[in-house]
Protein backbone atom coordinates (compact mmCIF):
# COMPACT_ATOMS: atom_id res chain seq x y z
CA UNK A 1 0.00 0.00 0.00
CA UNK A 2 2.71 1.81 1.24
CA UNK A 3 4.19 2.07 -2.44
CA UNK A 4 1.47 2.25 -4.48
CA UNK A 5 0.71 6.03 -2.34
CA UNK A 6 4.52 6.35 -3.16
CA UNK A 7 4.23 6.07 -6.69
CA UNK A 8 0.53 8.23 -6.93
CA UNK A 9 2.78 10.91 -5.14
CA UNK A 10 6.08 10.78 -7.49
CA UNK A 11 3.36 10.79 -10.29
CA UNK A 12 2.04 13.72 -9.02
CA UNK A 13 4.76 15.79 -8.52
CA UNK A 14 5.92 14.63 -11.98
CA UNK A 15 2.76 16.41 -13.25
CA UNK A 16 3.43 19.56 -11.12
CA UNK A 17 6.51 19.97 -12.74
CA UNK A 18 5.38 19.64 -16.61
CA UNK A 19 2.32 22.03 -15.67
CA UNK A 20 4.34 24.72 -14.05
CA UNK A 21 4.44 26.66 -17.70
CA UNK A 22 2.83 30.04 -17.17
CA UNK A 23 -0.63 31.40 -17.29
CA UNK A 24 -1.01 35.21 -19.12
CA UNK A 25 -3.34 36.57 -16.39
CA UNK A 26 -2.48 35.16 -13.00
CA UNK A 27 -5.50 36.30 -11.29
CA UNK A 28 -8.20 35.07 -13.55
CA UNK A 29 -9.71 32.26 -14.34
CA UNK A 30 -7.89 30.80 -17.54
CA UNK A 31 -10.05 30.72 -20.86
CA UNK A 32 -9.29 26.69 -21.11
CA UNK A 33 -6.77 24.52 -18.99
CA UNK A 34 -4.05 21.83 -19.90
CA UNK A 35 -4.82 19.08 -16.84
CA UNK A 36 -2.89 16.30 -15.61
CA UNK A 37 -5.35 13.92 -13.25
CA UNK A 38 -5.13 10.82 -11.38
CA UNK A 39 -8.28 9.46 -10.34
CA UNK A 40 -8.41 6.70 -7.37
CA UNK A 41 -11.13 5.16 -5.69
CA UNK A 42 -13.93 2.33 -5.60
CA UNK A 43 -14.46 -0.13 -8.44
CA UNK A 44 -17.70 -2.77 -9.08
CA UNK A 45 -17.69 -4.99 -11.72
CA UNK A 46 -19.78 -7.06 -13.20
CA UNK A 47 -19.58 -8.69 -16.54
CA UNK A 48 -21.70 -12.28 -16.83
CA UNK A 49 -18.94 -13.55 -19.41
CA UNK A 50 -16.43 -14.17 -17.22
CA UNK A 51 -18.91 -14.92 -13.98
CA UNK A 52 -22.22 -14.39 -12.77
CA UNK A 53 -20.62 -12.01 -9.58
CA UNK A 54 -20.47 -8.79 -9.05
CA UNK A 55 -16.59 -8.14 -7.83
CA UNK A 56 -15.41 -4.98 -6.22
CA UNK A 57 -11.87 -3.34 -5.56
CA UNK A 58 -10.18 -0.32 -6.64
CA UNK A 59 -9.65 2.37 -9.24
CA UNK A 60 -7.38 3.79 -10.80
CA UNK A 61 -6.38 5.73 -13.12
CA UNK A 62 -4.24 8.56 -15.25
CA UNK A 63 -5.83 11.09 -17.57
CA UNK A 64 -5.23 14.70 -19.50
CA UNK A 65 -7.76 16.67 -20.06
CA UNK A 66 -7.29 19.74 -22.75
CA UNK A 67 -10.17 22.72 -23.03
CA UNK A 68 -10.34 25.83 -24.59
CA UNK A 69 -12.75 28.39 -25.43
CA UNK A 70 -12.92 29.72 -28.52
CA UNK A 71 -15.28 31.85 -31.01
CA UNK A 72 -15.72 34.89 -28.19
CA UNK A 73 -16.72 32.74 -25.46
CA UNK A 74 -19.49 31.12 -26.83
CA UNK A 75 -18.07 27.89 -27.40
CA UNK A 76 -15.50 25.81 -25.90
CA UNK A 77 -13.82 22.12 -27.27
CA UNK A 78 -12.57 19.68 -24.48
CA UNK A 79 -10.01 16.83 -25.27
CA UNK A 80 -9.89 13.51 -22.93
CA UNK A 81 -7.18 11.31 -22.65
CA UNK A 82 -6.86 8.81 -19.76
CA UNK A 83 -6.66 5.16 -18.89
CA UNK A 84 -8.13 3.28 -15.77
CA UNK A 85 -7.66 0.24 -14.33
CA UNK A 86 -9.75 -1.92 -11.62
CA UNK A 87 -8.60 -4.44 -9.35
CA UNK A 88 -11.14 -6.01 -7.94
CA UNK A 89 -12.21 -8.79 -5.86
CA UNK A 90 -14.85 -11.53 -5.36
CA UNK A 91 -16.95 -11.59 -2.39
CA UNK A 92 -15.25 -14.74 -1.30
CA UNK A 93 -11.92 -13.08 -1.39
CA UNK A 94 -10.44 -16.06 -3.48
CA UNK A 95 -10.04 -14.73 -6.65
CA UNK A 96 -9.82 -11.21 -8.79
CA UNK A 97 -10.27 -9.57 -11.77
CA UNK A 98 -8.43 -7.28 -13.47
CA UNK A 99 -9.42 -4.62 -16.02
CA UNK A 100 -7.76 -1.99 -18.28
CA UNK A 101 -9.20 0.59 -20.45
CA UNK A 102 -8.30 3.15 -22.65
CA UNK A 103 -10.09 6.49 -23.08
CA UNK A 104 -10.44 9.11 -25.78
CA UNK A 105 -13.00 11.72 -25.93
CA UNK A 106 -13.93 15.05 -27.77
CA UNK A 107 -16.45 17.11 -27.29
CA UNK A 108 -18.15 20.72 -28.40
CA UNK A 109 -19.91 22.59 -26.23
CA UNK A 110 -22.21 25.56 -26.55
CA UNK A 111 -21.77 28.19 -23.82
CA UNK A 112 -24.27 30.38 -22.22
CA UNK A 113 -23.90 32.92 -19.69
CA UNK A 114 -26.19 32.44 -17.00
CA UNK A 115 -24.77 35.48 -14.98
CA UNK A 116 -21.07 36.66 -14.67
CA UNK A 117 -19.80 34.50 -12.93
CA UNK A 118 -22.05 31.35 -13.93
CA UNK A 119 -22.55 29.69 -17.68
CA UNK A 120 -23.94 26.59 -18.97
CA UNK A 121 -22.38 24.85 -21.70
CA UNK A 122 -24.14 21.65 -23.88
CA UNK A 123 -22.95 20.39 -27.29
CA UNK A 124 -21.82 17.16 -29.11
CA UNK A 125 -19.53 14.50 -27.84
CA UNK A 126 -17.49 11.33 -29.34
CA UNK A 127 -16.02 8.49 -27.20
CA UNK A 128 -13.88 5.96 -27.90
CA UNK A 129 -13.24 3.42 -25.58
CA UNK A 130 -11.10 -0.28 -25.42
CA UNK A 131 -9.41 -2.36 -22.56
CA UNK A 132 -10.10 -5.95 -21.65
CA UNK A 133 -11.40 -7.21 -18.45
CA UNK A 134 -9.19 -10.42 -17.16
CA UNK A 135 -9.65 -13.40 -14.98
CA UNK A 136 -7.02 -15.63 -14.58
CA UNK A 137 -8.26 -18.77 -13.36
CA UNK A 138 -11.36 -19.24 -15.86
CA UNK A 139 -10.93 -22.04 -18.61
CA UNK A 140 -11.86 -20.93 -22.59
CA UNK A 141 -13.60 -17.49 -21.21
CA UNK A 142 -10.52 -15.98 -19.04
CA UNK A 143 -11.04 -12.61 -20.63
CA UNK A 144 -13.02 -10.38 -22.13
CA UNK A 145 -12.78 -7.60 -24.98
CA UNK A 146 -14.58 -3.94 -24.24
CA UNK A 147 -14.63 -1.71 -27.07
CA UNK A 148 -17.02 1.08 -28.13
CA UNK A 149 -17.14 3.81 -29.85
CA UNK A 150 -19.91 6.24 -29.71
CA UNK A 151 -21.24 9.56 -30.10
CA UNK A 152 -23.39 11.79 -27.34
CA UNK A 153 -23.98 14.81 -25.77
CA UNK A 154 -21.80 16.42 -22.87
CA UNK A 155 -23.15 19.28 -20.82
CA UNK A 156 -22.14 21.07 -17.41
CA UNK A 157 -21.70 24.12 -15.88
CA UNK A 158 -18.76 26.29 -14.41
CA UNK A 159 -19.35 28.60 -11.69
CA UNK A 160 -16.10 31.06 -11.49
CA UNK A 161 -15.69 32.69 -8.03
CA UNK A 162 -13.05 33.10 -5.03
CA UNK A 163 -11.58 31.40 -2.25
CA UNK A 164 -9.24 32.62 -0.36
CA UNK A 165 -8.98 35.56 -2.80
CA UNK A 166 -7.90 33.40 -5.37
CA UNK A 167 -9.71 32.67 -8.84
CA UNK A 168 -12.12 29.14 -8.71
CA UNK A 169 -14.10 27.33 -10.60
CA UNK A 170 -16.49 25.20 -9.46
CA UNK A 171 -17.51 22.77 -12.65
CA UNK A 172 -20.10 19.80 -13.03
CA UNK A 173 -19.67 18.08 -16.08
CA UNK A 174 -21.77 14.80 -17.77
CA UNK A 175 -20.90 13.04 -20.83
CA UNK A 176 -24.33 10.81 -21.90
CA UNK A 177 -23.20 9.29 -24.99
CA UNK A 178 -26.66 8.20 -26.78
CA UNK A 179 -25.77 5.81 -29.40
CA UNK A 180 -22.60 3.91 -31.13
CA UNK A 181 -21.45 0.72 -31.87
CA UNK A 182 -19.58 -1.81 -29.54
CA UNK A 183 -18.16 -5.41 -29.59
CA UNK A 184 -19.89 -8.17 -27.40
CA UNK A 185 -19.37 -11.97 -28.36
CA UNK A 186 -22.25 -14.16 -28.21
CA UNK A 187 -23.63 -15.58 -24.90
CA UNK A 188 -20.64 -18.00 -24.46
CA UNK A 189 -18.83 -17.98 -27.58
CA UNK A 190 -15.15 -18.95 -27.16
CA UNK A 191 -12.50 -16.35 -27.92
CA UNK A 192 -11.00 -19.56 -30.36
CA UNK A 193 -13.99 -19.56 -32.39
CA UNK A 194 -13.68 -16.11 -33.17
CA UNK A 195 -9.86 -16.78 -33.39
CA UNK A 196 -11.08 -19.18 -36.25
CA UNK A 197 -12.88 -17.03 -38.09
CA UNK A 198 -16.79 -17.27 -36.84
CA UNK A 199 -16.97 -12.68 -36.88
CA UNK A 200 -20.78 -13.56 -36.91
CA UNK A 201 -22.77 -10.51 -34.43
CA UNK A 202 -19.93 -9.63 -33.03
CA UNK A 203 -20.21 -5.59 -33.46
CA UNK A 204 -23.89 -4.13 -31.94
CA UNK A 205 -25.42 -0.92 -32.01
CA UNK A 206 -25.89 0.79 -28.86
CA UNK A 207 -28.55 2.91 -27.81
CA UNK A 208 -30.21 3.45 -24.43
CA UNK A 209 -32.54 0.23 -24.82
CA UNK A 210 -29.24 -1.95 -24.43
CA UNK A 211 -26.58 0.11 -23.33
CA UNK A 212 -25.95 2.92 -20.94
CA UNK A 213 -23.38 5.09 -20.77
CA UNK A 214 -22.77 8.02 -18.13
CA UNK A 215 -19.48 9.70 -16.63
CA UNK A 216 -19.93 12.29 -14.36
CA UNK A 217 -17.99 15.29 -12.84
CA UNK A 218 -17.83 17.03 -9.76
CA UNK A 219 -15.08 19.84 -8.73
CA UNK A 220 -12.91 22.61 -8.10
CA UNK A 221 -10.20 24.12 -10.35
CA UNK A 222 -8.10 26.49 -7.82
CA UNK A 223 -5.85 28.75 -9.58
CA UNK A 224 -2.46 29.50 -8.03
CA UNK A 225 -1.24 31.91 -10.32
CA UNK A 226 0.86 30.13 -12.60
CA UNK A 227 -0.73 26.73 -11.96
CA UNK A 228 -4.35 25.43 -11.29
CA UNK A 229 -5.17 22.47 -8.99
CA UNK A 230 -8.17 20.44 -9.30
CA UNK A 231 -10.28 18.26 -6.47
CA UNK A 232 -13.26 16.73 -7.77
CA UNK A 233 -15.16 13.69 -7.97
CA UNK A 234 -16.08 11.49 -10.94
CA UNK A 235 -18.39 9.01 -11.20
CA UNK A 236 -18.37 6.13 -14.48
CA UNK A 237 -20.98 3.68 -15.17
CA UNK A 238 -20.93 1.54 -18.23
CA UNK A 239 -24.07 -0.95 -18.07
CA UNK A 240 -24.93 -2.79 -21.59
CA UNK A 241 -26.91 -6.12 -21.93
CA UNK A 242 -26.93 -7.49 -25.36
CA UNK A 243 -26.94 -11.51 -26.10
CA UNK A 244 -27.88 -12.12 -23.43
CA UNK A 245 -25.09 -10.94 -21.67
CA UNK A 246 -24.98 -8.27 -19.05
CA UNK A 247 -22.44 -6.05 -18.33
CA UNK A 248 -22.70 -3.23 -15.66
CA UNK A 249 -19.75 -1.86 -14.28
CA UNK A 250 -19.67 1.65 -11.67
CA UNK A 251 -16.55 3.51 -10.17
CA UNK A 252 -16.65 6.16 -8.05
CA UNK A 253 -13.43 8.18 -7.62
CA UNK A 254 -11.75 11.11 -6.22
CA UNK A 255 -9.64 13.46 -8.61
CA UNK A 256 -6.70 15.10 -8.31
CA UNK A 257 -5.44 17.50 -11.31
CA UNK A 258 -2.54 19.70 -12.22
CA UNK A 259 -2.14 21.84 -14.97
CA UNK A 260 -2.78 25.67 -16.10
CA UNK B 1 -30.24 25.57 -8.62
CA UNK B 2 -32.19 23.17 -6.26
CA UNK B 3 -33.47 21.57 -9.78
CA UNK B 4 -30.02 21.19 -10.60
CA UNK B 5 -28.79 19.74 -7.14
CA UNK B 6 -32.05 17.15 -7.56
CA UNK B 7 -30.72 16.16 -10.74
CA UNK B 8 -27.59 15.28 -9.71
CA UNK B 9 -28.80 13.52 -6.94
CA UNK B 10 -30.91 11.33 -9.11
CA UNK B 11 -28.32 10.65 -11.90
CA UNK B 12 -25.74 9.77 -8.61
CA UNK B 13 -28.40 6.99 -7.47
CA UNK B 14 -28.70 5.80 -10.87
CA UNK B 15 -24.95 5.08 -11.45
CA UNK B 16 -23.81 4.45 -8.10
CA UNK B 17 -26.37 1.31 -7.93
CA UNK B 18 -23.91 -1.88 -8.39
CA UNK B 19 -25.11 -5.18 -9.38
CA UNK B 20 -26.97 -6.87 -6.75
CA UNK B 21 -26.03 -10.75 -7.60
CA UNK B 22 -28.70 -12.84 -7.49
CA UNK B 23 -27.99 -15.83 -4.80
CA UNK B 24 -27.85 -16.01 -1.35
CA UNK B 25 -24.45 -16.52 0.00
CA UNK B 26 -25.79 -19.48 2.01
CA UNK B 27 -26.17 -22.99 1.24
CA UNK B 28 -28.86 -23.49 -0.59
CA UNK B 29 -28.07 -20.45 -2.35
CA UNK B 30 -24.82 -21.81 -3.44
CA UNK B 31 -26.74 -24.68 -4.73
CA UNK B 32 -29.13 -23.28 -6.84
CA UNK B 33 -26.21 -20.65 -8.24
CA UNK B 34 -24.54 -24.18 -9.45
CA UNK B 35 -28.07 -25.49 -10.67
CA UNK B 36 -28.98 -22.46 -12.40
CA UNK B 37 -25.26 -22.03 -13.70
CA UNK B 38 -25.35 -25.14 -15.65
CA UNK B 39 -28.90 -25.06 -16.60
CA UNK B 40 -28.13 -21.61 -18.84
CA UNK B 41 -24.64 -22.21 -19.89
CA UNK B 42 -24.16 -26.35 -20.14
CA UNK B 43 -24.48 -27.43 -23.89
CA UNK B 44 -25.04 -31.39 -23.50
CA UNK B 45 -28.58 -31.59 -21.63
CA UNK B 46 -29.93 -33.19 -24.97
CA UNK B 47 -27.65 -34.88 -26.61
CA UNK B 48 -27.10 -36.87 -22.93
CA UNK B 49 -30.95 -37.01 -22.29
CA UNK B 50 -30.56 -35.61 -18.79
CA UNK B 51 -33.61 -33.80 -17.52
CA UNK B 52 -32.08 -31.32 -15.44
CA UNK B 53 -35.32 -30.24 -13.85
CA UNK B 54 -35.47 -33.74 -12.71
CA UNK B 55 -32.39 -33.59 -11.27
CA UNK B 56 -32.83 -30.31 -9.23
CA UNK B 57 -35.96 -31.85 -7.67
CA UNK B 58 -33.52 -34.76 -6.34
CA UNK B 59 -30.67 -33.20 -5.47
CA UNK B 60 -32.40 -30.03 -3.39
CA UNK B 61 -34.32 -32.23 -1.10
CA UNK B 62 -31.03 -33.18 0.12
CA UNK B 63 -29.50 -29.54 0.60
CA UNK B 64 -30.56 -27.54 3.84
CA UNK B 65 -28.70 -24.43 5.38
CA UNK B 66 -27.05 -26.25 8.25
CA UNK B 67 -24.71 -29.18 6.46
CA UNK B 68 -21.21 -28.12 6.37
CA UNK B 69 -19.36 -27.04 3.10
CA UNK B 70 -17.99 -30.73 2.51
CA UNK B 71 -21.09 -32.57 2.71
CA UNK B 72 -22.50 -29.77 -0.02
CA UNK B 73 -19.61 -30.20 -2.04
CA UNK B 74 -20.37 -33.67 -2.10
CA UNK B 75 -23.68 -33.36 -3.00
CA UNK B 76 -23.35 -30.84 -5.67
CA UNK B 77 -19.95 -32.48 -7.17
CA UNK B 78 -22.41 -36.03 -7.03
CA UNK B 79 -25.56 -33.58 -8.63
CA UNK B 80 -22.37 -33.29 -11.61
CA UNK B 81 -21.63 -36.38 -12.28
CA UNK B 82 -25.35 -37.19 -13.56
CA UNK B 83 -23.58 -35.18 -16.93
CA UNK B 84 -21.19 -37.79 -17.86
CA UNK B 85 -18.72 -35.17 -18.62
CA UNK B 86 -14.92 -34.87 -18.12
CA UNK B 87 -14.59 -31.77 -18.58
CA UNK B 88 -17.27 -30.80 -15.72
CA UNK B 89 -15.72 -30.03 -12.35
CA UNK B 90 -16.62 -28.32 -9.20
CA UNK B 91 -13.43 -26.63 -7.65
CA UNK B 92 -12.96 -25.95 -4.46
CA UNK B 93 -10.23 -25.52 -2.03
CA UNK B 94 -10.52 -28.97 -0.34
CA UNK B 95 -11.33 -30.86 -3.71
CA UNK B 96 -12.22 -30.87 -7.24
CA UNK B 97 -15.31 -33.12 -7.97
CA UNK B 98 -14.97 -34.88 -11.01
CA UNK B 99 -16.07 -37.37 -13.77
CA UNK B 100 -12.73 -39.06 -15.18
CA UNK B 101 -14.22 -42.22 -17.44
CA UNK B 102 -10.18 -42.66 -18.18
CA UNK B 103 -10.10 -43.86 -14.60
CA UNK B 104 -12.70 -46.18 -14.95
CA UNK B 105 -11.44 -47.94 -17.93
CA UNK B 106 -8.25 -49.57 -18.88
CA UNK B 107 -5.15 -47.70 -18.93
CA UNK B 108 -3.54 -48.64 -22.18
CA UNK B 109 -0.14 -47.03 -21.58
CA UNK B 110 3.26 -47.70 -20.16
CA UNK B 111 5.49 -45.10 -20.34
CA UNK B 112 8.50 -47.49 -18.88
CA UNK B 113 7.72 -50.19 -21.33
CA UNK B 114 8.24 -48.05 -24.26
CA UNK B 115 11.73 -46.59 -23.11
CA UNK B 116 13.14 -49.64 -22.04
CA UNK B 117 12.03 -52.20 -24.23
CA UNK B 118 11.62 -49.78 -27.59
CA UNK B 119 13.75 -46.99 -26.92
CA UNK B 120 16.55 -48.38 -25.14
CA UNK B 121 16.21 -45.11 -22.88
CA UNK B 122 17.66 -43.29 -25.99
CA UNK B 123 15.51 -40.62 -26.78
CA UNK B 124 15.25 -36.61 -27.99
CA UNK B 125 12.72 -34.84 -26.63
CA UNK B 126 11.92 -31.21 -27.75
CA UNK B 127 8.91 -29.32 -26.83
CA UNK B 128 7.13 -31.37 -24.98
CA UNK B 129 7.42 -34.35 -27.68
CA UNK B 130 9.86 -37.10 -27.05
CA UNK B 131 10.79 -38.51 -30.51
CA UNK B 132 12.98 -41.08 -31.38
CA UNK B 133 13.67 -43.84 -34.27
CA UNK B 134 12.58 -47.28 -34.09
CA UNK B 135 15.09 -50.27 -35.28
CA UNK B 136 12.36 -50.74 -37.89
CA UNK B 137 13.15 -47.44 -38.50
CA UNK B 138 9.57 -46.07 -37.88
CA UNK B 139 9.31 -42.70 -36.49
CA UNK B 140 7.83 -42.65 -32.83
CA UNK B 141 6.64 -39.35 -30.63
CA UNK B 142 5.27 -39.06 -27.67
CA UNK B 143 3.31 -36.02 -27.14
CA UNK B 144 1.73 -36.59 -23.22
CA UNK B 145 0.18 -32.87 -22.96
CA UNK B 146 -1.23 -30.21 -26.31
CA UNK B 147 -0.65 -27.78 -22.99
CA UNK B 148 2.72 -27.94 -23.66
CA UNK B 149 3.42 -25.05 -26.00
CA UNK B 150 4.68 -26.89 -29.34
CA UNK B 151 7.54 -24.51 -30.60
CA UNK B 152 7.53 -24.10 -34.94
CA UNK B 153 10.81 -24.29 -35.23
CA UNK B 154 11.37 -27.34 -32.59
CA UNK B 155 8.77 -29.28 -34.74
CA UNK B 156 10.70 -28.38 -37.62
CA UNK B 157 13.80 -29.76 -36.19
CA UNK B 158 11.91 -32.85 -34.61
CA UNK B 159 10.72 -34.07 -38.29
CA UNK B 160 13.45 -33.08 -40.03
CA UNK B 161 15.24 -35.51 -37.71
CA UNK B 162 12.32 -38.06 -38.46
CA UNK B 163 12.37 -37.61 -42.09
CA UNK B 164 14.07 -40.39 -43.38
CA UNK B 165 11.69 -42.91 -41.50
CA UNK B 166 9.49 -45.01 -43.83
CA UNK B 167 6.80 -43.95 -41.27
CA UNK B 168 5.61 -42.20 -38.30
CA UNK B 169 3.71 -43.46 -35.53
CA UNK B 170 2.33 -40.00 -33.02
CA UNK B 171 1.11 -41.26 -29.44
CA UNK B 172 -0.91 -39.11 -27.68
CA UNK B 173 -2.24 -41.91 -24.96
CA UNK B 174 -2.43 -40.81 -21.60
CA UNK B 175 -2.68 -37.21 -23.04
CA UNK B 176 -5.46 -35.37 -21.29
CA UNK B 177 -5.64 -32.28 -23.65
CA UNK B 178 -4.25 -28.96 -23.35
CA UNK B 179 -4.55 -26.24 -25.89
CA UNK B 180 -6.66 -26.01 -29.28
CA UNK B 181 -3.75 -23.82 -30.71
CA UNK B 182 -1.15 -27.07 -30.48
CA UNK B 183 -3.42 -29.15 -31.97
CA UNK B 184 -3.49 -26.90 -35.08
CA UNK B 185 0.18 -26.53 -35.32
CA UNK B 186 0.72 -30.30 -35.47
CA UNK B 187 -1.83 -31.11 -37.75
CA UNK B 188 -1.05 -28.58 -40.23
CA UNK B 189 2.34 -30.69 -40.58
CA UNK B 190 0.42 -33.45 -41.86
CA UNK B 191 -2.03 -32.11 -44.70
CA UNK B 192 -1.23 -30.50 -47.84
CA UNK B 193 -4.02 -28.29 -48.56
CA UNK B 194 -6.93 -26.48 -46.75
CA UNK B 195 -8.36 -29.27 -44.69
CA UNK B 196 -12.04 -29.08 -43.23
CA UNK B 197 -11.27 -29.94 -39.23
CA UNK B 198 -14.36 -30.06 -38.03
CA UNK B 199 -17.22 -27.57 -36.63
CA UNK B 200 -17.45 -25.54 -33.83
CA UNK B 201 -21.13 -24.14 -31.94
CA UNK B 202 -21.70 -22.02 -28.91
CA UNK B 203 -24.67 -21.09 -26.66
CA UNK B 204 -26.30 -18.31 -27.62
CA UNK B 205 -28.78 -17.72 -24.69
CA UNK B 206 -30.20 -19.54 -21.71
CA UNK B 207 -31.97 -22.58 -23.52
CA UNK B 208 -31.25 -26.22 -23.81
CA UNK B 209 -31.02 -26.00 -27.46
CA UNK B 210 -29.77 -21.91 -28.02
CA UNK B 211 -27.07 -23.34 -30.23
CA UNK B 212 -25.33 -21.13 -32.63
CA UNK B 213 -25.30 -22.96 -36.27
CA UNK B 214 -22.40 -25.00 -36.06
CA UNK B 215 -18.81 -22.57 -37.35
CA UNK B 216 -16.68 -25.09 -40.28
CA UNK B 217 -12.96 -23.99 -39.56
CA UNK B 218 -10.51 -25.31 -41.87
CA UNK B 219 -6.79 -25.91 -40.91
CA UNK B 220 -4.17 -24.97 -43.52
CA UNK B 221 -0.59 -26.51 -44.34
CA UNK B 222 2.02 -24.76 -42.09
CA UNK B 223 3.73 -22.81 -44.32
CA UNK B 224 7.77 -22.74 -45.02
CA UNK B 225 7.95 -25.63 -42.55
CA UNK B 226 8.88 -29.42 -42.53
CA UNK B 227 5.92 -31.63 -43.52
CA UNK B 228 5.37 -35.53 -42.84
CA UNK B 229 3.18 -37.32 -45.43
CA UNK B 230 4.31 -40.59 -45.57
CA UNK B 231 1.96 -43.43 -43.59
CA UNK B 232 1.21 -42.06 -39.91
CA UNK B 233 -0.53 -44.22 -37.20
CA UNK B 234 -1.92 -42.18 -34.36
CA UNK B 235 -2.49 -44.31 -31.00
CA UNK B 236 -5.16 -43.33 -28.67
CA UNK B 237 -6.46 -44.68 -25.68
CA UNK B 238 -8.93 -43.69 -22.86
CA UNK B 239 -6.90 -41.09 -21.80
CA UNK B 240 -6.57 -38.99 -24.97
CA UNK B 241 -9.33 -36.70 -23.60
CA UNK B 242 -10.57 -33.16 -24.73
CA UNK B 243 -8.04 -31.40 -27.21
CA UNK B 244 -6.34 -34.33 -27.71
CA UNK B 245 -9.98 -36.18 -28.09
CA UNK B 246 -9.54 -33.34 -30.82
CA UNK B 247 -6.86 -33.71 -32.52
CA UNK B 248 -7.13 -37.88 -33.03
CA UNK B 249 -10.80 -36.84 -34.47
CA UNK B 250 -9.00 -34.94 -37.37
CA UNK B 251 -5.97 -36.88 -37.84
CA UNK B 252 -8.91 -40.15 -38.42
CA UNK B 253 -9.68 -38.03 -41.64
CA UNK B 254 -6.50 -38.02 -43.42
CA UNK B 255 -5.57 -40.30 -45.98
CA UNK B 256 -2.61 -41.39 -44.57
CA UNK B 257 -3.30 -42.04 -40.92
CA UNK B 258 -4.93 -45.33 -38.67
CA UNK B 259 -5.64 -44.62 -35.71
CA UNK B 260 -4.60 -47.42 -33.27
CA UNK B 261 -5.60 -48.66 -29.55
CA UNK B 262 -8.80 -47.66 -27.87
CA UNK B 263 -11.62 -45.36 -28.11
CA UNK B 264 -10.55 -41.61 -26.94
CA UNK B 265 -11.83 -40.28 -23.91
CA UNK B 266 -14.11 -38.15 -25.60
CA UNK B 267 -14.69 -34.43 -24.17
CA UNK B 268 -15.60 -32.06 -27.39
CA UNK B 269 -17.33 -29.48 -25.53
CA UNK B 270 -14.85 -26.23 -25.08
CA UNK B 271 -15.06 -25.81 -21.03
CA UNK B 272 -15.72 -21.98 -19.82
CA UNK B 273 -15.41 -21.75 -16.18
CA UNK B 274 -18.07 -19.57 -13.75
CA UNK B 275 -18.23 -19.69 -9.56
CA UNK B 276 -20.56 -19.48 -6.94
CA UNK B 277 -21.28 -16.84 -4.69
CA UNK B 278 -18.90 -18.77 -1.67
CA UNK B 279 -15.89 -18.61 -4.27
CA UNK B 280 -15.94 -22.23 -5.72
CA UNK B 281 -15.53 -22.41 -9.44
CA UNK B 282 -17.48 -24.88 -11.73
CA UNK B 283 -16.01 -25.61 -15.32
CA UNK B 284 -18.18 -27.25 -17.67
CA UNK B 285 -18.52 -28.13 -21.56
CA UNK B 286 -19.82 -25.16 -23.48
CA UNK B 287 -18.79 -24.78 -27.04
CA UNK B 288 -19.60 -28.11 -28.59
CA UNK B 289 -17.07 -29.31 -31.23
CA UNK B 290 -17.63 -31.70 -34.33
CA UNK B 291 -16.16 -33.49 -36.48
CA UNK B 292 -15.31 -32.90 -40.21
CA UNK B 293 -18.77 -35.32 -40.71
CA UNK B 294 -20.33 -33.02 -38.39
CA UNK B 295 -20.56 -35.85 -35.57
CA UNK B 296 -20.43 -34.89 -31.80
CA UNK B 297 -17.41 -36.86 -30.03
CA UNK B 298 -18.29 -36.36 -26.48
CA UNK B 299 -18.13 -39.91 -25.53
CA UNK B 300 -14.68 -40.49 -27.66
CA UNK B 301 -13.49 -41.35 -31.42
CA UNK B 302 -13.41 -44.78 -31.79
CA UNK B 303 -10.04 -46.42 -33.79
CA UNK B 304 -9.56 -47.98 -36.72
CA UNK B 305 -7.86 -50.66 -35.10
CA UNK B 306 -8.99 -51.86 -31.85
CA UNK B 307 -6.38 -53.37 -29.84
CA UNK B 308 -5.34 -53.46 -25.63
CA UNK B 309 -2.24 -53.64 -24.25
CA UNK B 310 -1.81 -57.87 -22.28
CA UNK B 311 -1.31 -56.02 -18.60
CA UNK B 312 0.57 -59.48 -17.90
CA UNK B 313 3.57 -58.79 -20.11
CA UNK B 314 5.69 -55.76 -18.95
CA UNK B 315 7.91 -56.41 -21.86
CA UNK B 316 5.82 -55.51 -24.82
CA UNK B 317 3.39 -52.63 -26.04
CA UNK B 318 0.44 -54.87 -27.93
CA UNK B 319 -0.71 -51.15 -29.14
CA UNK B 320 2.51 -49.70 -30.47
CA UNK B 321 3.48 -53.33 -32.05
CA UNK B 322 0.02 -53.27 -33.89
CA UNK B 323 0.91 -49.81 -34.74
CA UNK B 324 4.23 -51.11 -36.23
CA UNK B 325 2.70 -54.27 -38.23
CA UNK B 326 0.40 -51.56 -39.94
CA UNK B 327 3.30 -49.28 -41.17
CA UNK B 328 5.56 -52.36 -41.99
CA UNK B 329 2.39 -53.37 -44.24
CA UNK B 330 1.51 -50.02 -45.70
CA UNK B 331 5.68 -49.42 -46.68
CA UNK B 332 5.40 -52.64 -48.04
CA UNK B 333 2.66 -51.97 -50.28
CA UNK B 334 3.86 -48.68 -51.38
Amino acid sequence: MKSRILILLVVFGSLLLIALPASAHPDEAPEGVSMFMVDAGYASIHDSYLTPITYDGIDLGLAYEASRVCKQGRWQWQLNVGADYNYVENPAKNNDLMKLMGDLAFNMQRRWAVTGRMSLTAGPMTQLRAGIVYNDVNSNNPVTVRAHWNVGVAAGADLHTRLWRKPITLRYQVQLPVAGVFFAPEYDESYYEIYLGNHKNLAHLGWWGNRLDMTHYLGADLHLGKVTLRLGYRTRLEHWNVNHLKVHDVTHSLVLGIGH
Amino acid sequence: MKRILLYFVVLLVLVGCAEKDEFEHDQVGNFEALWTIMDEHYSFFDYKQVDWNEVHSRYRARVSNEMTDRELFDICGTMLKELRDGHTNLIATHDVSRYWVWEQWPVNYDERIIDQHYLNFDYMRSSGIKYQILPDNFGYMYYGSFSSEIGEGNLDLILSYLSTADGLIIDVRDNGGGMLTNVEKLVSRFIEGKTLAGYICHKTGKGHNDLSEPYPYYFEPAKNHIHYLKPVVVLASRGSFSATNNFVSIMKGLDQVTIVGDTTGGGCGLPFTSELPNGWRVRFSSCPIMDAQGRLTEFGVAPDVRVDMDENDRTRDAILDTAIDILTQKTKNQ
